[in-house]
């Protein structure tokens, strides 16, 4: 009996045993695929960034060239689709959570979920036909329109799960307090499931830097400085991509140099979120 | 306060962005209608297409920008089919194709579209074969039955006979082809169809054909291609003459018409057009693959802009037919450093023909 019980038990620390390992080595499998994946575009890329490729507009082969303009354009593009979206998302998110409990909301949900999957470049066919052709012309705020979309549902989902955690008793409290509906969702809820919300919108936000296909059709991309939403805009998931096909070798470095200055955006944005979460919790 | 204060603030701030934006950042240019006049007299010219000709049309584009400080023209490359797309559309003020429009496609634009051709470009055969220094030389019927699949290895007896100083691997040849609809494929199967009956009536010509099987892999874009083969041993496979030489890939000289072996080179490509210009129609577009003559590259090609013959805005089809004008003749020294062909003078009088035809409002643009 009391041998059965002691290779039981070694039998078990041995599962144990192999079992943290190789959780373990899981763990530094994803950590080392990260660090090679932004080391190698670090390296391929860190040779070719200067002031000047950073602030440059792009320019024929062989003559230098840079994506100032693209990055202006990726930051226009990314708040007119945060404009658009966040509100749009937030909303439908607090509608699911507060009200969307019957068979509407579940219609909603359905739908949004499938919006979720929506390959990104159908989302820039869509935007071409409804606005681009229409307009006569690609331009920036068919690309912000094509980034919002691919953005609400994301912000909705997140935003209604962050607001179901929000405690009953909470809401229970504002209306026996003779609160309107309106008021304890705006007032009570709402703020309370802020930095969830906060950190749902930026994690959109990171999402959809990364995007090319929406912005290949809609925002067209340009060679110039521009400012304007109703011209097409240069964005740096575009140029990397025009960029990175040509047969040249110097305007591939500089691809890898545009891909480094995008992971440094998207990774700011991510610290930006676990900063802002760990401020607030 | 009804409204507590972080929400009313986090409103108020969204409201102000929006109205910034919206009020802010238009143009001013009335939607629709594309208007060339914008910011203190400055005209924006739009253009769209072939990715094979944007290294030479951003070149006359800058080049053209720092004599004419009022014109900006814009160029993005999505291929053939997305300039010829974007000139039906008028989503753009002119297109680029290497491949000319169909009749169908003309039908679907509401005006009469003009090819003018620009520069040349040629298709090259390249390959991955170890130990094989020389260029290798192929002729049109053993390039035909390689991408038919009927000759699958490197030292098949066909292969050795048009290079008989080289010593072949005893390899399965892996064709590699492109996967997208291409211009260049477009090149590469009407070279094919012409010397090939059985090309013609199997695959045929198109942007994108049914490829036969077995015959090897397909690969997104020139760039595709030459990774594929880069990477790939005993592989062979067509691209762009500029990825071919940027790259340093081998080139295979291919046997033309009169039987000689020619290498891709840029004279060769210009004479290819030039043997074919007396037969060049009124729309100013042709196939130039298989040409006559005795140094002629047989799979050359033009690339054409694409513009509409009524130009609904004076200020930009000026600026247009000016640029266009400027090209064929000034930009025509740029021409050879980025790897195309110039245009033989008999084309270059043709097409000027076209650009002086270019009219707005009844009255050519060009005087």
């Amino acid at each position: 009996m009391s041998e059965v019980s002691v290779s039981g038990k070694n039998f078990r620390r041995v599962v144990n045993t192999l079992m943290t390992s190789l959780t373990a080595a899981c763990a530094f499998f994803v950590v080392a695929t990260l660090v090679i994946i932004l080391g190698y575009i670090a390296i391929r890329g860190v040779t070719s960034i200067s002031w000047q490729f950073l602030i440059d507009t792009p320019k024929p082969v062989g003559e230098g060239g840079g994506i100032g303009n693209a990055i202006v354009g990726s930051f226009i593009m990314m708040l007119l689709s945060s404009v658009v979206g966040l509100p749009l998302g937030i909303a439908v998110g607090v509608y699911l959570a507060e009200f969307g409990d019957g068979w509407m909301g579940n219609i909603v949900r359905f739908v949004t979920d499938t919006l979720t999957g929506v390959p990104s470049i159908i989302v820039g066919i869509f935007i071409y036909t409804l606005i681009v052709l229409p307009m006569g012309r690609a331009s920036a705020l068919a690309g912000g329109i094509a980034l919002a979309l691919i953005m609400i549902p994301i912000v909705a989902r997140t935003t209604e799960e962050m607001i179901r955690l929000v405690p009953t008793s909470l809401r229970e409290g504002a209306l026996a307090l003779g609160a309107p509906q309106w008021r304890v969702t705006l007032g009570v809820v709402l703020p309370a499931a802020s930095s969830g919300i906060a950190t749902g919108a930026m994690l959109a936000i990171a999402r959809i830097s990364g995007e090319t296909a929406p912005l290949l059709f809609t925002a067209l991309g340009s060679r110039f400085y521009n400012y304007y939403l109703d011209k097409p805009m240069s964005s740096l998931t575009v140029q990397i991509y025009n960029y990175a096909i040509g047969p040249y070798d110097v305007e591939h470095k500089m691809a890898w140099a545009a891909t480094l200055v995008l992971m440094a955006l998207i990774l700011a944005i991510n610290i930006a979120v676990r900063f802002f979460t760990r401020q607030k919790v | 306060m009804l409204i507590p204060k972080k929400i009313s603030q986090a409103v108020l701030a969204l409201v102000l962005v929006t109205v910034a934006a919206f009020g802010l950042a238009c143009s001013g240019d009335p939607v629709g209608k594309n208007s060339g006049d914008s910011g203190g007299g400055t005209v924006q010219l739009q253009g769209q297409g072939a990715s094979f000709p944007k290294p030479i049309y951003e070149k006359w584009m800058s080049e053209y920008g720092k004599l004419h400080a009022n014109v900006r023209i814009d160029y993005q490359s999505q291929g053939s089919g997305a300039g010829i797309k974007a000139i039906q559309s008028r989503t753009a003020d002119f297109g680029a194709s290497d491949a000319p429009m169909s009749e169908e496609d003309m039908k679907k634009a509401d005006g009469e579209i003009l090819h003018i051709p620009t520069v040349l470009g040629a298709v090259v055969l390249t390959y991955n074969l170890e130990g094989v220094a020389q260029p290798l030389r192929f002729s049109s019927e053993v390039i035909v039955d390689i991408f038919l699949g009927k000759i699958k290895k490197w030292d098949d007896a066909r292969i050795k006979a048009d290079n008989p100083n080289v010593t072949l691997p005893a390899k399965d040849i892996t064709a590699v082809y492109r996967s997208d609809g291409s211009g260049t494929t477009q090149v590469f199967t009407d070279y094919l169809s012409k010397v090939s009956p059985e090309w013609k009536q199997k695959v045929g010509t198109d942007k994108a054909p049914k490829w036969p099987e077995g015959i090897g892999m397909g690969a997104k874009g020139n760039e595709g291609v030459m990774g594929q083969i880069k990477n790939t041993p005993n592989t062979i496979g067509y691209v762009e003459l500029a990825y071919a030489k940027e790259q340093k890939l081998p080139v295979a000289l291919i046997k033309n018409s009169s039987g000689n072996f020619v290498e891709p080179s840029l004279e060769a490509v210009t004479a290819a057009a030039a043997e074919s210009a007396a037969n060049m129609p009124d729309a100013l577009h042709q196939s130039i693959t298989n040409a006559a003559g005795a140094n002629t590259y047989p799979i050359s090609s033009y690339t054409y802009i694409l513009v509409y013959k009524e130009q609904k805005d004076a200020a930009k089809g000026k600026a247009l037919v000016d640029f266009l004008w400027w090209s064929l003749h000034d930009g025509e020294k740029y021409v050879k450093e980025k790897l195309y062909a110039p245009l033989p003078p008999d084309i270059v009088k043709r097409a000027e023909a076209k650009i002086n035809s270019i009219m707005s409002g009844g009255k050519p643009l060009r005087q």
